[in-house]
């Protein structure tokens, strides 16, 4: 038992020797990496520690959006920092608040850069006179006192948008000279006519509330399903469609005409639909719309007046005969 | 003879009353019902707007554009009424007043015009002036020959 045991624990530290031995010129590879970072890092600090000893980077009356990303930066310094001791002393990081921080202060940095990108050109401008202001201070003041007013006019003046740093991706003088202006063609834009879409939604809308009401399919099976009595409509005579379409437009258009005082001219289409409507609703032509295959079969074609149409028929027949014939003489 | 007035009552009714101080007119919309009659005619209908509007001439009183709706019983046109005769003749356009009787049409030969139409095609400006001497020269050689 003991022998086995002494075994055991052979095979396990051979197993951690192995590791070991894989590992080594890994990890002394990271090592010495490690060591060239903080050494660089040792120095910085050192100097700027120095510095601000010395009050040589005074942030009281600096921009103050500078002055909190300071704070932020060094925060997370100091939350790396800790976190690396405790690495490297070997405790466990699980857990514990300062991975929280990081991470919170990273998200913060991340989030601030882009409003860091658009503040750049006045942060830029607004450090580089100070950086004059100081060093004017430094060399001379009683006989700079006049110019360092005037040229603090200036440097006001200064911080207003600079036309000329725009970079015009296309010359001015290059394009046509009809005198229209053609805009430049560098990027597909999406012309959204905002007014044209939400016509056509209303469109769309108002079609089918329409197709729900008047389609009779639809209706019956919208009422089907809302549990509705069926609805029986006249489709004959004075309710077909079409007489209820006709006379929906006179309506209209006699409203318009007591509107304006004055009458549209009728005209010959007019007065045939009007007589052949007449007809349709005087006699019983309209029952028999939709039996036309039935009737036809058992009259043997013997069809109801249809007033202008056979003769319009005839007229045709006629004259592509005369055509035909004329062509056929054209040959010979 | 029963009077067919009383067989079917005959009803006036305005609409879009208007008082046109700039014609000196009045103009509306006429609708009249008139159940088991084709229409009526015009001048039963300036009668009755005499009676109704109380107007001394009835030459004054202007309807036109009558229109049957469909099924009959009811026509609808347009009516206006004069302040005076004056204005009446200054403001119609000249059939109106024909109808009414305050003018009287100009029967002009359809043939004649177009040939003189045709004549002044011909030629060309102010010459047009000299081209009615022709005509007289033409008629003058007509008259002789007769």
């Amino acid at each position: 038992m003991a022998a086995a045991f002494a075994t055991a624990e052979a095979n396990d530290e051979r197993k951690e020797e192995i590791l070991v031995r894989d590992d080594a010129p890994k990890l002394l590879a990271a090592l010495k990496e490690m060591k060239d970072g903080l050494d660089l890092v040792r120095s910085k600090v050192e100097a700027i520690t120095r510095k601000v000893r010395e009050n040589q980077l005074p942030t009281a009356n600096g921009i103050g959006y500078l002055e909190a990303k300071n704070h932020l930066l060094l925060g997370y310094c100091q939350d790396i920092v800790y976190y690396l001791l405790r690495k490297a002393k070997g405790l466990s990081v699980d857990g514990h608040p300062v991975v929280r921080s990081l991470v919170e202060i990273r998200l913060f940095l991340e989030k601030i850069r882009p409003i860091d990108k658009k503040a750049e050109y006045q942060i830029q401008k607004l450090t580089s006179a100070a950086d004059v202001a100081s060093a004017r201070e430094k060399g001379g003041n009683a006989k700079d006192k006049g110019k360092g007013e005037h040229s603090d006019e200036e440097d006001l003046l200064k911080y207003r948008p600079n036309p000329d740093m725009m970079d015009t991706k296309s010359a001015p003088d290059g394009q046509d000279n009809d005198g229209v202006y053609r805009p430049p063609k560098f990027m597909p834009t999406i012309m959204d006519d905002e007014d044209k879409r939400r016509k056509q939604d209303s469109r769309r809308d108002k079609a089918i509330a329409r197709m729900a009401t008047e389609n009779p399919y639809i209706k019956e099976i919208i009422d089907d399903a809302a549990d509705r009595p069926e609805e029986w409509k006249e489709t004959v005579g004075d309710e077909s469609r079409e007489f209820v379409k006709y006379m929906r437009q006179r309506e209209e258009q006699e409203k318009q005409e007591e509107e304006l005082f004055t009458r549209a001219p009728v005209t010959k289409r007019d007065k045939q639909m009007e007589k052949r409507i007449r007809r349709q609703l005087n006699g019983l032509g309209g029952l028999t719309d939709g039996f036309d295959l039935g009737m036809n079969m058992l009259f043997d074609g013997d069809k109801e007046d249809d007033g202008g149409s056979s003769k319009s028929r005839g007229k045709s027949g006629s004259r592509k005969k005369h055509m035909k014939s004329s062509k056929k003489r054209k040959r010979h | 003879m029963a009077d067919s007035k009383a067989a079917a009552a005959v009803t006036l009714r305005t609409r879009k009353f208007m008082t046109n101080r700039l014609l000196s007119r009045k103009q509306f919309v006429l609708e009249v019902i008139h159940p088991g009659r084709a229409n009526v005619s015009k001048a039963e209908l300036k009668e009755r707007l005499a009676k109704l509007y109380e107007v001394k001439e009835s030459n004054c009183i202007f309807v036109f554009k009558f229109r049957t709706h469909f099924g009959g019983g009811k026509s609808t046109g347009f009516g206006l009424i004069y302040d005076n005769l004056e204005a009446a003749k200054k403001f119609e356009p000249k059939y109106r007043l024909i109808r009414n009787g305050l003018a009287t049409k100009v029967e002009k030969s359809r043939k004649q015009m177009k040939e003189r139409k045709n004549r002044a095609k011909k030629i060309r400006g102010v010459k047009k002036v000299r081209s009615n001497h022709k005509m007289l020269k033409m008629h003058m050689s007509k008259l002789i020959l007769v």
